[in-house]
């Protein structure tokens, strides 16, 4: 039957795109979406947790069990980096831009330093299928997987428990938190450490498919920026269906023309949404429900 | 423009003309003022113009090259500094006008004054785009950091765009683009002289004629920034909305101030490719795109003064760390930047003269 | 890789920037060499060990009484993997600290770059990478392979033992542009087709795309031209897929060591041909690393640009030694005898006066399901061949220019 098979390719590589773009800016969403920090440090995040995966996997821990290593880790490096430096930050977007450019230099060089210009990964896990004449890789449906239960996990964290409520209402209205007996210093700091646990967990789930090296963060950077951008504030509706529209239109031009028309497009896309909807896809969401 | 009089603070006599313009030296907008302050700047003038007297010709070469980008910082300044917009993407800008300058020199060569030619062209067309980029942007109500990433957008398609023009099928006249690897082969400005051409290679000729750009500019976007389009960019960035009611369409004097940083980001990028004879996709890149925000916020953004020392400061110290830090060079460089953004926000440079004029009004009394 | 071994030579460097404040040259003073290489930044991978090869045939060379007599002082700076730092760089070292021959550059991009000013101040520069070929410059040295060295061994090798189809992928930029180039036109000589030719923007990490584009073709083999770690992630995700296509290049492997990197079997059935790598079983090869792991035991690998590197300080010494000066002019004309050759690690190689190019031992490497490698086949003496026969005779005319097989020079 050749209509299974092609539409599986189809959704595959839409299904790669969205997974790709989703588990890599669901950090950066959080972060900026709630606090107004634009973290350009993001991408080490994504080197700390990928590179501290790739490690204890080759110590022997299963990977699920290692993943979970490398997200935490980020996440405390993460709450550090919030009492220390964040902390002064808050809804100053642009001095956050320069403040987290400067870790970033200093986190790439320090791993350079210290550990060397590479490190050795682990295998991608689960080997193949084969659907159709093609084999797919089955860690890739994995990924895809994750995305879209991290985007539950999320909605479920955010708005089920009384956490998510707290952490809300702190970004929301902090004075009247304040004023209601939330401790918002707590309340952000774990909030930045999620952000940046989210980031560690993207990077353990993509280290087994790349190159390791001090600079990887970069290769994620610039597309969880803009799909963060594009998406606005809020994650649900802003970020996931931002990422949607954007993979779809990666991959179609992808696939029609090749990976350079992919990228550009990508790109221009951006503007073009950007230009369209002002304040981001969340915003004219939301000014639609009305 | 009608020119509106602004009330003179010492209540002179209205002035007009050049004499007008010449009162717009100092101003609100801009710190330093009096008889000291100029006697520093003329002081510092001729510091410079004696420089090379000291120094070998490398040296001076050297501040040759770091005068090329002064030009990009202070357009930064006047783009986000003044106006408010972090644009992200003066580097566009830099890499069209660089592209440019080389094309057009390849194709018509560097006799009678061409590379001049060339070098206004260039300026021109990076104007214009920046002038296309911000109607775009500001008439569509893009602000805050949607700024930054329709700018850094932008530069990003330009650099990966012009990275795989490495083809021969890549050329505009006999310029061919050359991708990735960039483009050489274009001649250095050249001043046409009887009995030989004057090269300006990098050097203590070329040093001379960039020191009197950058004294020029500096001084005219002083004049600028403290004529009424100054007072209403600075009005833009503290309150948009009031300016708006107050009946000014901050829409154009945005897209103006845009268009100008733009313009002077083109310079640095035209002077670039002639100081070097090479001009690559990779100056549009992601890296190159943070040095400007780098320079601008390390110097302070607030006053075109602080942003033109804060520029030469970063760079030549970046340069001296590289050379004499090593591997721990970056390393440094990051610590700079978290280090001004917590203690000193508005820039280095500018809390130093802060500081330095608040301690010279105490001596004063 | 821990302390930085260049603590001891940056003295020697600040040293020498200070005697280059000296007014007069001193002819009998050491000969300094400027070096400047990516310590940091995308490329440190494959360029901190280029240093080290620099480092080891000068403590030889000194050891052994310096070349004729003076000692050799090396002048050292961090490029930063940044186009501009050769740019401010090069500059300096040619104009300040005034140095006899530089050795610098990785990419491309860097050597058009640095190409100019070294142009402009008439110095001698070696680049020691493999490249895209077609530089025709006096100035310049070249030590690294060109495609005609790796691709006509290699593609007929290939198309011999799996079949005629390729698909090649490459890296969307000169580099990856001119060998896809130079790949299309061997396998339309040998009689193949080419079923895909894919051009891969730098900086791109995911390929499913890509990979089903491949298995929908009817490839008998894949030439990979991917550079950069972010390209590099195509050989995990391959075999993730189950791609298992024999594949072909001429970038990886050899600089980047990327069997040695990326888990087994990611790179197996990958064949590379290169000018020298670290598992190499030839005496010379073996005891240059033995000498090489003396020096710097952490090294990772030792690839073939730091042969290169090391293989050019020793062809420098034997041309200033046969010029008995450091002057440019006087070692072209050794050049131009056409009989600078050195016995090195790699076999023996010589400088080829018509483009300043060097030939090459060109070793097959095919790395096997456990990432250990075999050498099926050994070409001696590959010349670089295209320049001269294109029409670059840099013993009449210094065009200062790059070609490409598309833009040969000038008919004469």
């Amino acid at each position: 039957m050749e209509f299974f098979p092609a539409s599986f390719s189809i959704f595959y590589q839409f299904g790669n795109a969205f997974a790709f773009l989703v588990i890599s800016c669901a950090g950066l969403a959080v972060i900026f979406g709630m606090m107004g920090i634009i973290n350009l440090a993001h991408g080490e995040f994504i080197m700390c947790g990928a590179y501290v995966t790739a490690s204890t996997a080759r110590a022997g821990l299963p990977l699920p069990l290692a993943i979970a290593c490398g997200a935490l880790t980020a996440a405390l490096v993460g709450m550090v980096l919030e009492r220390t430096v964040i902390r002064h930050l808050y809804h100053r977007p642009l001095d956050s831009i320069i403040a987290t450019w400067g870790i970033s230099l200093i986190a790439t060089q320090a791993v350079l330093i210290l550990l060397g210009p590479s490190m050795s990964g682990t295998g991608t896990p689960l080997g193949s299928t084969l659907v159709g004449e093609r084999s797919y890789s089955i860690y890739r449906l994995v990924l895809f997987a994750s995305a879209v239960g991290l985007l539950g996990g999320l909605y479920l964290l955010f708005y089920r428990t009384r956490f998510g409520v707290i952490a809300r209402a702190t970004i929301q209205r902090p004075e009247m938190a304040r004023a209601l007996g939330v401790d918002t210093r707590r309340v952000y700091g774990l909030t930045f450490g999620l952000g940046a646990g989210l980031a560690g967990l993207a990077g353990g789930l993509y280290a087994p498919t790349m190159t390791m090296v001090p600079t990887m963060g970069a290769t994620f950077i610039v597309e969880s920026f803009v799909t963060v951008v594009v998406g606005g504030a809020d994650i649900f509706l802003g970020a996931a269906p931002a990422a949607a529209i954007l993979a779809v239109i990666k991959a179609a031009l992808t696939a029609w023309y090749g990976q350079l028309f992919g990228q550009i497009g990508l790109l221009v896309a951006v503007i073009v949404v950007i230009r369209v909807m002002p304040g981001g896809l969340s915003a004219f969401i939301k000014r639609w429900q009305r | 423009m009608n020119p509106i009089e602004l009330p003179d603070a010492s209540e002179a006599p209205a002035r007009r003309g050049l004499k007008l313009w010449l009162s717009r030296l100092e101003g609100p907008q801009t710190m330093g003022r009096g008889p000291a302050f100029w006697a520093v700047v003329v002081l510092a003038v001729l510091a410079a113009l004696s420089y090379p007297a000291f120094a070998n010709d490398y040296v001076v070469g050297n501040a040759a090259y770091f005068f090329v980008w002064t030009f990009m910082a202070m357009g930064l300044g006047v783009v986000w500094g003044y106006c408010g917009a972090l644009s992200f993407g003066q580097t566009a800008f830099f890499g069209l006008a660089g592209y440019a300058y080389g094309v057009i020199t390849i194709n018509i060569g560097s006799a009678f004054g061409a590379t001049w030619l060339a070098l206004l062209l260039a300026v021109a067309l990076g104007g214009v785009f920046a002038l296309l980029i911000g109607y775009f942007m500001f008439y569509g109500r893009i602000k805050g950091v949607f700024v930054g990433i329709v700018t850094l957008s932008v530069t990003l398609v330009l650099e990966t765009f012009m990275a795989q023009t490495a083809g021969p099928q890549w050329r505009i006249g006999d310029a061919r683009l050359n991708g990735f690897n960039g483009m050489s082969g274009m001649p250095p400005l050249t001043v046409p002289w009887p009995g030989g051409d004057i090269m300006l290679y990098s050097g203590t000729a070329l040093y001379y004629v960039l020191l009197g750009m950058v004294v020029l500019c500096y001084l005219g976007l002083r004049m600028l920034l403290n004529a009424p389009f100054g007072n209403v960019l600075v009005a833009i960035r503290e309150n948009p909305e009031r300016a708006e009611m107050l009946g000014y369409d901050i829409r154009l004097y945005q897209m103006l101030a845009f268009g100008l940083g733009g313009a002077l980001a083109g310079l640095s990028g035209a002077l670039y490719t002639a100081w070097g004879q090479y001009i690559t996709p990779s100056s549009m890149g992601l890296t190159a795109a943070a040095l400007p925000i780098v320079w601008v916020a390390v110097g302070g953004r607030r006053d075109i003064t602080a942003t033109l020392l804060g520029c030469l400061l970063v760079i030549a110290g970046f340069q001296s760390l590289t050379i004499y830090g090593s591997q721990y060079a970056l390393v440094v460089m990051g610590a700079l930047l978290v280090f001004t953004v917590l203690v000193t926000p508005d820039g280095l440079v500018f809390t130093a003269i802060n500081r330095m004029g608040r301690l010279f009004k105490r001596v004063r009394r | 890789m821990k302390k930085n071994p260049n603590r001891h030579l940056m003295a020697a460097m600040l040293a020498g920037t200070c005697i280059a404040g000296l007014p007069a040259m001193a002819q009998d003073g050491p000969i300094k060499i400027g070096v400047l290489e990516d310590q940091s930044g995308d490329f440190a991978a494959a360029t901190n060990v280029k240093v080290h090869a620099i480092e080891l045939a000068t403590k030889e060379i000194n050891d052994a009484g310096g070349i004729d007599g003076r000692p050799i002082e090396l002048v050292i700076y961090d490029t930063q993997s940044d186009n501009r730092r050769y740019q401010e760089f090069m500059r300096r070292v040619l104009q300040q600290d005034q140095v006899d021959v530089v050795f610098a550059g990785f990419s491309s991009a860097s050597r058009e770059a640095y190409r100019p000013i070294v142009n402009q101040f008439d110095g001698l520069a070696f680049y020691n990478n493999q490249y895209e070929g077609g530089v025709c410059d006096a100035n310049m040295i070249v030590t690294g392979a060109v495609p005609e060295q790796q691709f006509s061994t290699l593609i007929p090798w290939m198309m011999e033992e799996y079949g005629p189809n390729v698909y090649t992928l490459a890296a969307d930029y000169n580099f990856g542009q001119i060998s896809a180039e130079w790949v299309r036109q061997i396998v339309d000589e040998q009689g193949g087709t080419m079923v895909g030719e894919e051009f891969i923007p730098l900086g791109v990490s995911q390929f499913s795309q890509t990979i089903q584009n491949i298995q929908e073709s009817d490839a008998d083999f894949v030439v990979t031209l991917l550079v950069g770690a972010a390209q590099a992630s195509y050989y995990e995700q391959a075999n993730a897929s189950n791609v298992d296509l024999p594949m072909a290049s001429s970038v990886n492997v050899g600089q980047g060591y990327e069997h040695k990197r990326f888990t087994p079997p990611s790179l197996s059935q990958m064949h590379v041909t290169t000018n020298y790598i670290e598992e190499i079983d030839t005496p010379a090869s073996n005891d240059f690393v033995e000498r090489f792991r003396a020096m710097f035991p952490d090294e990772p690998y030792i690839n073939q640009e730091a042969a290169n590197s090391y293989i050019g300080i020793n062809l420098y010494k034997q041309m200033v030694e046969r010029a008995g000066s450091t002057d440019h002019d006087e070692i072209r004309a050794v050049l131009g005898e056409g009989d600078v050759c050195f016995d090195g690690p790699s076999g023996n190689v010589c400088l080829d006066p018509q483009s300043q190019h060097m030939s090459h031992t060109i070793y097959l490497a095919k790395v096997e399901e456990d990432h250990s490698i075999s050498f099926p086949e050994v070409w001696e003496n590959i010349e670089p061949y295209w320049l001269g026969d294109a029409g670059c005779d840099l013993t009449q005319n210094d065009p200062s220019a790059q070609y490409t097989p598309s833009n040969p020079p000038p008919a004469q």
